[in-house]
């Protein structure tokens, strides 16, 4: 039955790449707008209602967010009712499919690109001196694209010189920019 | 006559106020920096103008604006050297350009076809110009008969208008992003009794999202991933024959421009849904009336010219609603509207009252944004071909550095850097899985608007939904909405179909 699931729903034209199959995505967010939906429901129903400020009663401030809750709902239950109809719920996946999809060049490329970005963004801005951490990101930012297999040591050398060269140059000019000429404290 | 004369007053006076050495430099640099942007794979007009917003903060508002008016100008035009060359679009303005522009380039015609995007860009930009001009001041002046009632609508209209057009294959995705895009605006202090809404005790969140640092996640941070995951693409031979456009194809085809530029304006109008549709519209009508339908696709200059006038007049459109209603036109409209905000300048129904100088400042702005680039559209045509050599690997990471301390340099907060990467992962996801991102955009934007309204509205008639649907403009607006809705659920559709054909049996049947 798991190898039986992927003959109408898998799909077509694109192998492995469950991730972006239609039906399944809008199950999926459907489901999460349901859930999402509920909350801001309850939330929205918990909030104060100010009586002891003598407010008008349909200007508190949960009447908006039930509303576009409500909203939300509605949409979450007809991508639920849509995928369910077209089999979306049945669509699965298990470790092959997920070996498949790391194996694709270009959700590699994704994969390491997300890595890079919120390790910096996330990590070492805040934690390391803004100039450091910067032009620690693009020295590997520009290494890990460029670098292939097999290359010649003196490729190799070249192209971790052109990257060393392009993160010192461009961590000065934006440093000094935002610090000097926006006067902006760096983090 | 005499409204006509001072308003051409005011407009030569902001023409003759932006004549100085300071002001001329910052058109031409950004306007460059424009077509640089809109010319790189990846980097989208969007992108840029928020970017650059976090450049401009230092400087007075009129310079600041000019600035991004000429980025946003530039990126729009600088995309069709993308789609022409490469078969990419630079922005997703210049995705119906790629049609007829990269088989003209395979023919050997590239520099004709630049020619003509040059011309249609230039002259999608006057006829919208034409158009600010004039309509600005009288929606403006009508826009003070606006009530809560009317902006409650209006909050409503543009995101089911703006979710239906931006994801015409399946509107409902559409309106999921602009409702998301509402429920985010509800975060943060609300404004009528000052209640801290899902806050849960964060003060960074007092304030909600910040609008510049979603944007650039939303934006650029999400084209970023996409980008990278992407192949590289590949160029098409450099242009050998000569970029200056001809009379000829100018003559040729001024009904195309004229009903380019005038779908491109209308479109531009309409909140929240942008360049890439005015393109794909007037390109569509181009095909509808055109002679040689034919060649549509395969290398037509008519097609071509179609797309780029179209793209660019909304630029103009998307404007008019920004200064006269705080709504913006398209999402790099809502990022200037933020700027403008965060320099001071208070578009909205109260413009023309208080500063009706500043429509025709903004006015002479894309004016003199559009005569630059016509000017490095017709002299940099090579050097600005060696921009898109460069590899992305090289020029992503600058990118997203960039993006990382211009979300943070508004507040100087590392929490508006993890909300540009939580914006950007959700923006990357939602775009994988079609949802469109303008609606969600216009939504954060028109989340305040709509939540003060329709609360003041119900408080004035103590609960009575009458004046919401009976007053002019409401009617108007909620059937056009509502129509919108119901015309996108099949049954309804198939039903209206029927009638239609019961009505007029001469009517088409794929009509509707």
């Amino acid at each position: 039955m798991a190898r039986e699931r992927s003959a109408p729903f898998a799909c077509p034209g694109i192998p492995g790449a469950w991730f972006i199959c239609m039906f399944k995505a809008d199950f999926l967010t459907g489901l999460a707008l349901l859930l999402v939906s509920a909350l801001v429901l309850i939330e929205s129903w918990r909030m104060p209602r100010l009586e002891h400020l003598k407010v008008h009663p349909l200007s508190v401030p949960g009447i908006v967010p039930a509303f576009l809750a409500v909203v939300l709902l509605i949409f979450g239950l007809v991508l639920v009712r849509r995928s369910i109809r077209a089999g979306g719920y049945r669509i699965g996946f298990n470790r092959d499919d997920l070996r498949r999809v790391l194996a694709q060049p270009g959700n590699q490329r994704l994969l390491m690109t997300a890595v890079l970005t919120i390790g910096y963004a996330g990590v070492l801005i805040g934690n390391a001196p803004y100039w450091l951490a910067t032009g620690i990101f693009i020295f590997l930012f520009i290494v890990a694209f460029e670098w292939r297999r097999g290359m010649a040591g003196r490729e190799f050398r070249r192209m971790g010189l052109v990257a060393g060269i392009l993160a010192t140059i461009i961590t000065a000019a934006v440093a000094l920019a935002f610090e000097r000429l926006f006067l902006v404290t760096l983090p | 006559m005499d409204v006509l004369l001072d308003n051409l007053g005011l407009f030569l006076g902001a023409i003759t106020g932006f004549l100085t050495p300071l002001a001329l430099f910052h058109i031409l640099w950004s306007a460059l920096l424009g077509i640089v942007i809109g010319a790189l794979p990846g980097l989208t007009a969007t992108m840029g103008v928020a970017l650059i917003t976090t450049l401009t903060y230092k400087l007075p508002p009129e310079l600041a604006i000019i600035i991004l008016i000429c980025v946003y100008v530039g990126a729009i035009y600088g995309g069709s050297r993308t789609a022409i060359l490469l078969n990419i679009p630079g922005t997703p303005a210049n995705a119906a350009t790629t049609l007829d522009g990269f088989p003209l380039a395979k023919q050997g015609l590239a520099g004709r076809a630049m020619g003509v995007a040059t011309t249609g860009s230039v002259l999608g930009s006057v006829i919208g110009i034409f158009f600010l001009a004039t309509l600005a001041p009288i929606l403006g002046n009508y826009a003070l008969k606006f009530q809560s009632f009317e902006f409650f609508w209006l909050a409503i209209f543009g995101i089911v208008i703006s979710g239906h057009l931006t994801a015409l294959d399946d509107p409902i995705k559409g309106w999921i992003a602009g409702f998301l895009g509402l429920m985010t605006a509800m975060v943060g202090q609300e404004g009528i009794h000052a209640y801290e809404r899902f806050t849960y005790g964060t003060t960074e969140l007092l304030g909600g999202f910040a609008l510049i640092p979603a944007m650039v996640g939303a934006f650029g941070f999400a084209e970023v991933l996409s980008v990278m995951r992407n192949p590289q693409a590949e160029m098409a031979d450099n242009p050998k024959d000569s970029v200056i456009p001809k009379l000829a194809d100018i003559m040729r085809y001024w009904r195309t421009i004229i009903r380019s530029g005038l779908i491109g304006t209308i479109i531009g109008i309409i909140p929240g849904v942008g360049e890439d549709i005015g393109a794909w519209v007037s390109y569509a009508a181009a095909r509808r009336k055109s002679k040689e339908r034919e060649k549509f696709g395969k290398g037509s200059m008519e097609g071509l010219m179609a797309a780029e006038t179209g793209n660019n007049a909304v630029v103009p459109g998307a404007i008019i609603p920004v200064l006269t209603l705080a709504i913006p036109g398209s999402a790099p409209a809502a990022v200037l509207l933020a700027a403008m905000f965060i320099h001071g300048i208070r578009p909205g129904p109260m413009i023309m009252v208080e500063s009706p100088q500043f429509v025709y400042q903004v006015v002479a702005m894309v004016f003199f944004a559009t005569l630059a680039i016509l000017i490095y559209g017709l002299a940099l045509t090579k050097p600005l071909l060696k921009v898109l050599a460069i590899p992305r690997t090289r020029l992503l990471p600058v990118v997203f550095v960039l993006c990382t301390i211009g979300s943070y340099a508004i507040t100087n907060r590392i929490f508006d850097i993890w909300v540009m990467i939580g914006f950007g992962i959700a923006g990357y996801i939602l775009r994988q899985m079609k949802y469109p991102m303008a609606p969600l955009v216009l939504g954060i934007i028109l989340g305040d608007l709509l939540d003060k309204n329709l609360r003041r509205g119900l408080v004035l008639t103590d609960g009575d939904l009458t004046p919401f649907f009976t007053r002019p403009i409401c009617l108007v607006l909620w059937l056009v909405t509502l129509s919108s809705i119901l015309m996108s659920i099949d049954p309804f559709r198939n039903a209206l179909q029927r009638a239609v054909r019961v009505v007029w049996p001469g009517a088409r049947r794929d009509a509707g």
